[in-house]
This record gives C-alpha cells, structure tokens and sequence, in this order.
C-alpha cells in the first residue's frame, strides 16, 4: 500500500518534475548535512581550518614579544591570513569534498540505497554539493572570523572593519562555491580524481594566475583575487603579483557562472553513472 | 492498476563480457523467486529493474511506466541490495530514518515508521547502537528493514537472507511471505535453492546471464531430483551409519572423508534419504554432530541441468 498523502512532504502528480526536485533537493541537503558535519574527514580538515587561527595567535604573540607599535592587523589578516585561505585551505576542502561528491557512494556501496528513493539523481548531486559548501564555509567562516578579530582586537569598535569582514567573506564563500562544483565535475567524469584536482589546484592555479594578459583569466583564483584588496607593497605582494583584475561585478558573474556551468555538466553526468556490478 | 514487472528482450553486457542476455520476463503479484549461481546475471537483473544501471538493449517497466527516468515510481518500491554498505556512523534509528526521509516522509512520521520497521525485524532494542557494531545477521535484518519500511507494494530483495541465523532467517521469510500474501510484487533472489523453496513456488532459473527455466518449482524440483546429491556427514559411528546406508536403494555411493569421522553419501532421493537418516539416528542413538550438503550450491544443479555435472 502507498503510503498516504498526509505522511509525505512531496507526492508525486501529473507534472513530473519541478515539485518533486525541491522537495528531493531539500531531503538531500539535510541528509548530507548530517552526514557530512560528523565525518572523520570534516573532523580533520576542520582542524585545518583552525591553522589561521594558529597563525594569527603567533603573529600576536610575536608582537607582544617584540613590542612592534607598528603592527597592523588588517594589513596581516588581508595579505596573510585571507590569501592563505583562498590560495590554500579552499582548493584543499574543495578537492577533496568536491571530488568525493559523485564517488564516495558508489566506491562504498550505498549509493544503491541513494538511487532506489524517489528522488531525481540531479537533486542527489546538487544537494550534496550545497551540503559540502555550507559545511565547508562554516569551517573556514570559522577560522576566518576568529583570526580576524584576533588580529584586530583594537579596532573592534570600528564597525567598518565587519563590513570588509562579511566581504571576504563573500569572496571565501563564492570561491568555494566555484571549487566544489568544478570539483564535482572532475569527481564525476575521471577516476583518481583527487590526485588531478590536487595537480590542478596547485599546478595550473598557482601558475596560470601569475601569465600576463588574459591567459591568467582562465584559471579561477583570478576571478576570486579581482574581489579581494589589490596587491600592497608590502613584504607579502608576490602574492598578489601580475594581477590584471576583472572587474569586480564581472569576477562575480564569473564564479557564479563557473558554477552553474560545472554543476550542470556534473549533474548530466551523474544521471549516467552506475555501480560496479558483482554478481 | 495491478502490479508488474516486465522486461523485454533486456541484455546488458560490460565491455565484452555479457552481464544478461535477452531476458524477455512478466513477473505479476505474489513472491518470484530467482535462482542462479554465483555470477549468474542475478544482481544484474536486479539493477536493472530497479534501474540503477541501464540496458544495453531492451526494456524494463514497472506498472507500463519505463523505470529509467523515473524517480516517482521509487514511491512504491523497496530494494534491498546484496552487498553489505552502510553509512557507518549511524545507529540504526537514524539511518531508517533517514532513509524514510528521503522517501518523503514527515519528521515525525519518519520516526514513528522507523520504529516500526525495526521492530518488525527485531531490532528496536539494538536501534540507537552505531550500525558498525552490529553483526552481520543484524546487519542484514537492517538492510531488509529500509526495503520495507515505506511499506512498498512492489520489493525486490537481492540475497536477503545472507547471513541470517537459523532463527533470523525463520522469521524473515515469514515477513516475506506474509507480504507475497497481502498480493504484493516480491522479487527474491538467492543462489540457495532450499530458500527458494521456503519463500515460493513460482521460480526464475537464471544462468550465465541467460533464463534457463521458469515456473513451479515443483518441476524443476523433479528436474534437480534426479540429480544424484551428495550429503556430508559427521558422526562418530561413520562405519556403523555407512553399513546401513549402502543397503538403501536410494543410496548411490558412501565412502569415507578425510578423517574417521566424516561420511560422504551420494543420494538420489534426498527426501527419502534424510527421512532414514533421522530413523536410524532416534533408534540407533547414532550421534550425528553436523549435515552439510554441499550440492545446496545451486552451482552443482546447473551443472548437472546443463550437462556438465
């Protein structure tokens, strides 16, 4: 017997399609939540997260040593801590969170129990992917914000340095969105695909970016660095060398396409995928 | 509408090996069993049906709808796969759960149901332990339970009594049964024969990826009947026990195994054979301390069906 209508939150009717993908995309992106929020490997790189706040504690203990009047929160927390985590801690979650989407179920065998529900495998893969960004954000949002107000513990009165805060925010937020669906892609279409997002991630993204002209425009992180403070003069410039900056609301349709793109080819992707049979 | 399963001329190959070959089927109410060895194209079938993997050529549908495509038919149906996966860091509560949740079911109903089901397969008491220190039988009771809980009318089960105790496996083909008598579309595979024959009469014979039989089991009973089975037997009165044996009729050959204590009969009437057995042993006080009948594997059946045995 069917199950009756009162028990569930979706029922399917005669327009197949859209009501059911809501619901299902709902339904995914709290069970991968649950999931994703307990996991050994969040547990890890949730303690990678923490490492700008390690940074960020050093850098104040170092200047309580050295008494240095000059020392600027902003100016660290904007060349140090914020690059680290866009040059480093997003492309490493995204790999790897990024990469597992449309594998780590097939490789251990539940996603049987995934694609037997009443739920479009586009909802699978879209709500697993906002489930990963949402638990990544939360663990560099973390690390970020703490370290910020680390570093600018006398300025804490200051209510223009939250505005800078909530945009870098922003940029960290897009980023990974960016990443993770890119990542999703490769995940879906090669094997080993943590080992190419990792060549990726620090071969051409920490090359490409630094090209002249448009060549660095096809790497992403050129996208993400057109929305952050324009390179200083300072001892951590190299950082931000060569940029040729899109503009800002051009860099953020970018990202935003960029994902869209990646996540729709994922999802085509994805509908084709199949366990390995043992019979 | 009434229930059914129909393949059409369905064949599935990877790469250049053939998982199915042309398997034209029309599977109605009622408890279907589908038998085959090990690497018989069994869990292929099943996939497909469910639509986990696509034909090659051919077509499933379920109710006249084509099952690829079409996640709403998942509403009515439960599949238990045979490969023993979880998500681990659950306890067993929460994974019914969330299973029903992705059924969707409301919160609340999820849990009520969820309890439910686990009772139904006698695990409620063990429902909040982590699934990872459940033993193999629970684990099985489990995988049953997220197949039945959102009450499906169409179930198709691969292997679901693997690993079952005596007493687990009772019990779970009752469940079955009972869902077989409330005329619902049951799919049950198992390279077991006696199973098979616990669960239903109505049977699919499946073989290098090919039906090779379909229908009352009674007849392809007569069929493997005929095959002479072999029955290993220890006890220590071996010589006592094979002296008797070799007069009967019904007996082939007896010879001795590795040890003093182990017999081996070959019969060709299994049904008679045992009902000496259990005879001698009550009136001879023979000790028989274990039975094993290696041709259970549906393996030797086929071989012998097909020729080769």
């Amino acid at each position: 017997m069917k199950p009756e209508k009162k028990y569930l939150d979706a029922f399917p009717d005669e327009r197949r399609g859209w009501p059911l993908f809501w619901q299902s995309l709902r339904k995914v992106y709290s069970f991968s939540f649950f999931l994703g929020k307990r996991s050994k490997r969040s547990r890890l790189f949730a303690f990678l997260s923490f490492f700008p706040v390690l940074l960020s504690v050093f850098l104040r203990v170092e200047q309580a040593v050295t008494a240095d009047a000059s020392f600027d929160g902003l100016y660290f927390f904007n060349n140090a801590i914020l690059l680290f985590a866009l040059q480093f801690l997003i492309l490493i979650l995204a790999v790897f969170y990024g990469c597992s989407i449309g594998t780590e179920d097939l490789e251990a065998g539940t996603w049987a129990y995934l694609v037997t529900r009443p739920i479009p495998r586009t909802a699978l893969v879209i709500g697993k992917y906002a489930s990963s960004v949402v638990v990544m954000a939360l663990m560099v949002g973390t690390g970020i914000v703490t370290s910020f107000l680390i570093l600018n513990f006398e300025r804490l009165g200051q209510i223009f340095i939250y505005g800078l805060l909530l945009k870098d925010l922003a940029v960290i937020f897009l980023g990974l969105m960016a990443y993770t669906a890119f990542f999703t892609f490769l995940g879906a279409s090669i094997r080993r695909s943590i080992f190419f997002g990792l060549i990726f991630s620090f071969g051409w993204e920490n090359v490409i970016q630094y090209f002249p002209g448009s060549t660095q425009r096809l790497a992403i992180i050129h996208y993400i660095k057109s929305l952050i403070p324009l390179p200083s003069t300072g001892r951590f410039s190299f950082l931000t060398f060569r940029l040729e900056p899109t503009r800002p609301l051009l860099a953020v349709v970018d990202l935003l396409g960029i994902t869209i793109f990646f996540l729709t080819l994922a999802s085509l992707l994805f509908t084709f995928k199949e366990p390995r049979v043992e019979d | 509408m009434s229930l059914a399963v129909v393949t059409e001329h369905l064949s599935r190959w990877y790469g250049n090996v053939l998982g199915l070959s042309d398997v034209s089927l029309e599977i109605g109410p009622g408890i279907t069993g589908l038998l085959g060895p090990n690497g018989a194209g069994k869990s292929t079938l099943l996939k497909l049906i469910t639509g986990q993997i696509r034909p090659s050529l051919g077509r499933v549908t379920i109710n006249g709808q084509p099952v690829t495509g079409r996640p709403e038919l998942f509403f009515n149906i439960g599949y238990c796969p045979e490969q023993d996966a979880f998500f681990e860091g659950m306890t067993g509560f929460q994974f019914l759960y969330w299973m029903l949740r992705l059924h969707h079911f409301l919160a609340e109903r999820a849990g009520l149901e969820a309890e439910k089901a686990l009772r139904l397969v006698d695990l409620y008491d063990d429902r909040n332990r982590p699934i990872k220190s459940y033993s193999r039988g629970m684990r099985q009771r489990l995988k049953i339970a997220q197949a039945i809980a959102h009450d499906p009318e169409i179930m198709v089960l691969d292997e679901p009594l693997n690993g079952l105790d005596p007493l687990g496996k009772r019990k779970i083909i009752r469940l079955i049964r009972d869902y077989g008598r409330e005329g619902r579309l049951v799919i049950v595979s198992s390279h077991v024969l006696p199973e098979i024959e616990a669960l239903t009469r109505k049977i699919i014979l499946i073989h290098q990826g090919k039906v090779f039989a379909q229908g009352d089991i009674h007849e392809i009973r007569d069929l493997i009947d005929r095959h002479p089975h072999v029955v290993s037997i220890r006890t220590p009165a071996s010589r006592v026990l094979a002296a008797a044996l070799i007069q009967q009729p019904f007996v082939v050959k007896a010879y001795f195994g590795d040890d003093e204590e182990s017999l081996l009969v070959e019969t060709k009437n299994r049904d008679q054979f045992f009902r000496f057995l259990l005879e001698m042993a009550a009136v001879k006080g023979i000790k028989l301390e274990e039975i094993t009948s290696p041709d259970d594997n549906l393996q030797a059946v086929f071989d012998y069906l097909v020729g080769k045995g």
